[in-house]
């Protein structure tokens, strides 16, 4: 393998993966994740009172991100190969998106009331497992809002499948295929997928700042059209999870 | 009020002819086979395999330069018009003269999006630019 980083294995390598990531996060992760940071501040689907307004979670959900593509950099830098180990995660990746979807669209639906029918009617009986259904997820949800759960949903969220990380990985796994060992391949593609994630943070926790500072605000005026927005943007997950 | 507009009317001039300036590459079906681009007498032909050119796949690119000796290695760089797809380059080595041969890969976007961009520059001036759809 001759990819991009293969042959430019500097330190300045690691200097372009920050400020790849940097660049990114503001000319791609804001408009591509934005949307799931912002829907996931406000707390969408949740009581009122469990709007992630303190900036702790913020942190751990991005170090929880990060954390995902520093292993998946590791074993791209370690195995010198990109395709082989993308092709064997794109399920799990495409479920993951397709989960991330659903329980996007299943609380911006609990948030906007469309779920609740009139008492002892036929569309109640029909949506009544569905309602159950969804509010275990809210109480799941809500029951598991501790830091390090919102760790965790970082991790997973960070098997998103992303154009501008694969191309991270591409360079990992160039930068590993030059490596004299497989644990020196493992360190280079970590440290460089480590050093992208951490340029595509600053974005990502000044949206969830923004959404943080302004969540009683757009709370009172643009509830149900957040929850809209975050139905529409579930869908387009499920949607892309299964169309690739 | 009237210089204002003539300011107005001056920046729209001037935008219009930026945009001219940097108008985008021709697109071209590099599935069905290479692309062929100029830059004043030098031609370059970029052609990419196996085909169809598919996202996620280790690809070979291939570049002939005819009408300049171009020193080794060239960059080809890839990118999404209209998207940050970071940093992804492709190395490309010489084989003979005026050839250049190298791999890489071209990500797969999410959105569904498969319009790419693939840039050369070449050594001692002049670059050239290719548009081409990939396969999902």
């Amino acid at each position: 393998m001759s990819h991009t980083g293969s042959m430019s294995i500097t330190d300045s390598i690691y200097l372009l993966m920050f400020g790849s990531g940097l660049l990114g996060g503001f000319g791609h992760c804001a408009g591509m994740c934005g949307p799931v940071v912002a829907a996931y501040t406000l707390g969408i689907g949740l009581p009122a009172g469990h709007m992630r307004t303190y900036p702790l979670p913020q942190v751990m959900y991005n170090a929880g991100r990060i954390t995902t593509y520093s292993i998946m950099g590791g074993i791209m830098g370690m195995t010198g190969s990109f395709a082989g180990i993308a092709a064997s995660i794109e399920r799990f990746q495409n479920l993951t998106m397709a989960t991330v979807g659903l329980v996007m669209v299943i609380l911006g639906l609990a948030s906007t009331d469309w779920c609740s029918l009139p008492k002892g009617s036929a569309g109640r009986k029909i949506t009544a497992p569905v309602s159950a259904f969804v509010s275990r997820i809210i109480r799941f949800i809500s029951a598991t809002h501790t830091t390090g759960s919102v760790y965790v949903i970082g991790m997973v969220t960070g098997f998103i499948p992303c154009g501008l990380l694969y191309s991270a990985y591409i360079a990992a796994a160039g930068a590993g295929a030059t490596a004299g060992s497989a644990a020196e391949g493992f360190l280079r593609g970590m440290s460089m997928l480590f050093l992208f994630g951490l340029g595509t943070a600053p974005a990502l926790l000044l949206i969830g700042h923004i959404t943080a500072r302004k969540s009683e605000w757009i709370r009172k005026r643009l509830y149900t059209v957040s929850s809209l927005f975050m139905i529409a943007i579930g869908a387009i997950f499920i949607y892309r999870a299964f169309s690739g | 009020m009237r210089a204002r507009h003539v300011s107005v009317l001056l920046l729209f001039v001037l935008l219009s002819s930026a945009r001219a300036a940097i108008c985008p590459a021709a697109e071209c079906d590099v599935s069905r086979g290479a692309c062929i681009a100029l830059t004043g007498s030098t031609t370059v032909t970029l052609d990419i395999s196996p085909k169809p050119v598919s996202a996620m796949k280790e690809l070979f690119f291939t570049v002939t330069v005819k009408g300049a000796k171009i020193p080794a290695p060239l960059l080809l760089v890839l990118s999404m018009p209209g998207m940050y797809m970071g940093r992804n380059e492709v190395v490309l080595k010489q084989v003979s003269d005026g050839s250049f041969t190298g791999r890489g890969i071209i990500p797969r976007c999410p959105t569904g999006k498969k319009l790419w961009q693939a840039d050369i520059a070449l050594p001692g001036g002049g670059n050239v630019s290719y548009r081409f759809h990939v396969d999902h």
